[in-house]
């Protein structure tokens, strides 16, 4: 049987230096699909829950009404579509169904008015009943969320409802608009449901972030995406990360023990999808050894295909050649780098939300630093200035901490494989 | 491992280290550099062909004089533009370890920056001809005496 997908596991280092104790490696596994697949193979079934909060009056609501019509406009006939507009209170504008009635659709979104306040839970609770309508584990089930503000009060129920979208394999897009809504709230609903967030700085790109969903949609290669590691004895799994969409540390989701169990959702055809493995490999004598086995495994309707098996197994030499074991692969090094910034940034924020001034500031610092040497000068400028607000008024800017909370997600955006420099 | 930059000790095997996120591991073609370079003295030269000598003093004092503050560095770069271009009175220090040459940043405003890599105020990091050093955006070259 043939592989739709191809499946490369890079090690860190090849070779390892005898040690007497215990020593870190790393593993970065990387899945493609083999050849460029159709677009719109699996059918979708998208649920748009958009903010008509009065804050949204003017600019924001119009473009968000003519990227809500692009997206009736560029789903099939076949795909099911439905859009829930919320403030304080919810309405079910368009009641989950194919992708039709396009012009009636528009018409509807037409006569959507800005008013009221904020209460996303509401707004999700209602979209992923719509999306449960149509819900197929065949199609791709997705929800786009688009807020310009905070939610009031509703913040835990907005996770467990992502819990749960993610345990049925509804991936959540969280977009926000301008600079007044929560991010923490978007990534967190993200990385619960295995999707994604935008940070929309102006309200005429929402209609480039909608474009860009509807292209994930219709990209997806392959569905039901797992990738389980079996570590030879002695060998522990630390941490994992996954890369695409965005960085995101999935090791309390994905450590089992001595087992790597991930559930990837579904896999872009277009950006591939990740994954950074941390381990101990422990004190061994001079051989070859094998570190582990992976096996990723995958579905894809359309060919009928579930549950196929690609099989790929990880090994490493202990050497006493010191000159061999300064060999660090050059790819794994540079993504290596990209989740230390991401690391340090994550940190940073941290300290400063619990007002420790002092460690914030080195630890933006530091992520300034490797932001540098990744080429990265404008992320690292930006860490610079949040430096600079921290030490007069002890608090970040709300735009600075957007612009390194997304961009230090984003570093693996447009990742080909080829190292930058 | 020890962290040349912050000293935190790292698992043997990190490739960044985890309280700083500087590079652990060095790259076989820096090494050999480094051990070329060892022993010859060093002097910065800056864009214009002015040569400053590093003084043959455990701790160098880089910056721009002061004296209403009583600030004298060693290596005063007020005749270079140091003002305009952001010296620190105080800016920076070159220690002589052995035969390497070692910069720290005394947590300057502006920075000091190596290959354009900016250094942490207070790590140490060694610089060898054919290096790029700058003080806050006032640039020299290392080159041998």
């Amino acid at each position: 049987m043939t592989n739709e997908l191809v499946v490369r596991c890079i090690m860190s280092k090849d070779i390892v230096p005898q040690s007497e104790a215990e020593q870190a490696i790393y593993a970065l596994v990387d899945i493609k699909p083999k050849s460029r697949m159709g677009t719109g193979m699996m059918p979708a079934n998208v649920s748009l829950v958009l903010d008509r909060s009065g804050s949204m009056e003017g600019e924001k609501l119009e473009n968000m009404k003519e990227a809500a019509g692009y997206v009736v406009d560029h789903l099939s006939d076949t795909d099911f579509v439905s859009i829930t507009i919320f403030d304080d209170q919810v309405e079910s504008l368009i009641p989950s169904q194919v992708a039709q009635k396009r012009d009636e659709i528009k018409k509807m979104l037409a006569s959507v008015i800005a008013r009221g306040g904020t209460q996303i839970a509401d707004g999700l609770k209602e979209g992923m009943n719509e999306l449960q309508k149509g819900y197929s584990k065949d199609r791709i089930n997705r929800l786009l969320l688009l807020t310009d503000g905070k939610t009031w009060d509703d913040e835990e129920l907005c996770l467990r409802l992502a819990e749960e979208a993610g345990k049925n394999g509804i991936a959540i897009t969280g977009m926000g608009i301008g600079d007044e809504w929560n991010e923490k709230l978007l990534l967190q609903l993200a990385e619960k449901s295995g999707g994604d967030s935008h940070w929309i700085q102006n309200p005429i790109s929402i209609l480039d972030a909608f474009k860009q969903e509807v292209e994930g949609v219709q990209s997806v290669a392959a569905t039901n995406l797992k990738v389980m590691g079996r570590l030879d004895r002695g060998v522990k799994p630390v941490r994992v990360f996954s890369m695409v969409p965005m960085i995101a540390n999935v090791s309390s989701k994905v450590l089992h023990d001595t087992t790597i169990t991930a559930d990837l959702g579904s896999l872009d055809g277009k950006k591939g999808q990740l994954l950074l493995i941390e381990m101990r490999f422990p004190a061994q004598k001079i051989g070859k050894y094998r570190v582990g086995q992976l096996e990723v495994s995958y579905d894809i309707p359309a060919q009928g295909i579930s549950g196929h098996k690609i099989r790929v197994d990880m090994s490493i030499t202990v050497s006493a050649d010191i000159a061999a074991t300064t060999k660090v692969n050059a790819e794994v090094m540079n993504l290596v780098e990209k989740v230390s910034a991401f690391k340090l940034q994550t940190r940073a924020l941290s300290y400063a939300e619990a007002g420790n001034i002092a460690e914030a500031t080195r630890k933006l610092e530091a992520a300034a630093t490797v932001l540098l040497d990744l080429g990265e000068d404008e992320l690292a400028a930006t860490a610079e200035r949040e430096i600079l607000s921290l030490k007069k008024t002890g608090t970040l800017t709300t735009a600075g901490s957007k612009k390194l909370e997304y961009g230090t997600r984003k570093l693996t955006q447009g990742w080909t494989g080829a190292v930058k420099k | 491992m020890k962290c040349k930059e912050c000293q935190v000790e790292n698992i043997e095997g990190a490739l960044f280290c985890e309280e700083c996120g500087a590079r652990l591991e060095v790259k076989p073609d820096m090494a050999e550099i480094v051990s070329e370079g060892g022993g010859a003295p060093l002097v910065l030269q800056s864009s214009e062909g002015n040569t400053l000598a590093i003084p043959e003093k455990e701790e160098v004092m880089i910056g721009r004089e002061d004296p209403i503050s009583e600030v004298f560095p060693d290596v005063d770069l007020t005749s270079l533009g140091g003002l305009e271009k952001g010296v620190s009175r105080k800016h920076a220090i070159i220690h002589r370890v052995g035969v390497d040459y070692v910069v720290e940043d005394m947590g300057s405003t502006n920075g000091t920056y190596i290959n354009k890599k900016r250094i942490q105020p207070h790590a140490r990091q060694v610089i060898k001809p054919g290096d790029e050093i700058k003080f806050g955006k006032l640039s020299l070259s290392v080159k041998a005496a």
